[in-house]
């Protein structure tokens, strides 16, 4: 395990021709934690992934604490090979391991998420929830320091949402990592974030950072402080909102 | 909807080849056995051919040498094509070059390839520089579409190289790698009869050079339909493997 302290955004600057998407972000957060990225939907949330696994470049500014890094990944898609049956879609990412190895980490998360009847499938078996919960098995099953979760449970009904949710914090139990989860439902945020960052519309901007230290398997939002954080989140959501429209009128 | 999909598979098919015999015997009525022999004729020259050897003696000479040029084309032209699909400086290297082996004509490739090569080699090589551009620009093709979101997966869980043109490029360069391969298959029978013909005294375009040269129409008509059953036998095989191939997944 590579010892990392923060995962930091130091003044980053970044443009897509004249949309402005980050605008001196910063943010700082211990690693080793579950990071909740909650915004309105086109804020740069899948941006500030993108600057997290290298895909994308900042015009200006650094991103520190993801240096030599192994980052895994569940992407808004299920992003699965067509050609490979579910069991393959996993190993495809464990060149590293034995194949031994492959096969307990294969097994082990197919049977997490229930899809172990499945490995022999194709994904165009699979369904729309059944491809996402692959997707989430091959992320987790990559060795990996740093998990980026981008709105994974955008498609999914909300038994399932929440079901999803509880595994990933029973996971994040067994193997305690620095996940970064992007999501626009403050309720996800609330059931797994240690760290909340509520962002703006772009060019984006932390309008506060909510630190919770109550442990995941024991949260009820039903009971205090959770309304009062959700209360909180929605108004400085619905105050970013209001006055981008008045901003707009 | 059983009934309806045999009569689409079966008999349509079964009718336009009763109702094209029919209009071929029709019109060889008409004409000199020279001219237009009819279709029993031709039947006639087709067993004799086979009856004397000189099909398969002819007909194996072909088939070695298209294949032959063909699976040398296939090698270059899908190894070429990824080259100049994923490497830039590669593309500017070689695509005006691909671009003059379509353009350039059969006929200067053939004169030029007896000067250079021998007449023994010619119709392997006519295959190969006529179906090569074919299988070069359907595999970049193939690589163009390639879709980003699969790379970027690839590339965030830090798949080699290797494995990602083995394992994400090629299976979705495949459907339109098996386009130009029955392209280019559907040529290589073309080509080879045609520079057999002008080059060589073993194959079927010799033995079309001999029917010529004799007047035997009807020979030259058994000769054509032969390369005609070759190419759809050929083709036929060829969609098979792709269904084969793609199927299970598409």
């Amino acid at each position: 395990m590579i010892p990392l302290e923060y995962i930091s955004f130091n003044h980053v600057y970044k443009s897509f021709g004249q949309t402005r998407v980050l605008d001196d972000f910063s943010f700082s957060v211990p690693a080793g934690k579950i990071i909740c990225l909650i915004g309105p939907s086109g804020c740069g949330k899948t941006t500030i992934l993108n600057l997290l696994t290298g895909l994308e470049q900042p015009d200006r500014g650094s991103i520190s604490g993801t240096a030599n890094l192994r980052i895994s990944c569940v992407f808004q898609e299920p992003r699965l090979l067509p050609w490979k049956t579910v069991s393959e879609n996993i190993s495809f990412v464990l060149q590293d391991l034995t194949i031994p190895q492959q096969q307990e980490l294969i097994d082990l998360y197919l049977k997490n998420m229930s899809l172990y009847e499945y490995r022999n499938s194709y994904p165009k078996h699979l369904s729309g929830g059944m491809k996402q919960r692959l997707a989430i098995c091959r992320a987790f099953a990559f060795p990996h320091d740093l998990l980026l979760l981008d709105e994974p449970f955008k498609s999914l009904d909300v038994l399932l949402r929440m079901e999803l949710v509880q595994q990933v914090a029973g996971m994040w139990g067994e193997h305690p990592r620095t996940i970064v989860f992007v999501t626009h439902d403050i309720l996800d945020a609330l059931l797994l974030g240690h760290f909340i960052l509520v962002l703006s519309a772009k060019p984006t901007t932390t309008l506060d950072t909510l630190e919770i230290n109550i442990p995941l398997g024991e949260r009820d939002i039903a009971v205090e402080p959770f309304p009062a954080y959700y209360n909180h989140i929605l108004t400085l959501l619905e105050g970013r909102a209001s006055k981008s429209k008045r901003g707009q009128a | 909807m059983k009934n309806s999909s045999l009569k689409t598979k079966y008999v349509a098919p079964i009718l336009g080849l009763v109702f094209f015999l029919a209009v071929w015997q029709f019109i060889s009525g008409f004409y000199n056995p020279v001219i237009v022999p009819s279709p029993i004729e031709t039947w006639r020259s087709f067993l004799t051919l086979a009856v004397s050897g000189l099909l398969w003696e002819h007909g194996r000479q072909t088939i070695v040498r298209g294949f032959a040029g063909f699976g040398l084309a296939v090698l270059a032209g899908t190894s070429l094509g990824f080259l100049i699909g994923l490497n830039r400086t590669a593309a500017s290297l070689f695509q005006p070059l691909v671009v003059v082996l379509q353009v350039t004509p059969l006929i200067s490739w053939l004169l030029l390839a007896m000067i250079w090569i021998g007449f023994t080699k010619v119709p392997l090589f006519i295959v190969f520089v006529t179906t090569l551009p074919l299988i070069i620009t359907n595999t970049i093709q193939g690589i163009k579409n390639v879709d980003l979101q699969l790379l970027q997966m690839a590339d965030v869980f830090r798949v080699d190289k290797i494995r990602i043109i083995r394992e994400v490029y090629f299976p979705q360069v495949s459907p339109y790698l098996f386009a130009g391969l029955a392209a280019a298959l559907g040529t290589t029978w073309k080509a080879v009869a045609m520079a057999e013909l002008l080059s060589v005294n073993q194959g079927v375009g010799a033995g079309m050079a001999v029917a010529r040269t004799n007047l035997e129409t009807a020979t030259l008509f058994a000769w054509t339909f032969f390369l005609i059953i070759l190419g759809l036998l050929t083709d036929r095989l060829l969609s098979y493997l792709a269904r084969q191939k793609l199927n299970q997944w598409m």
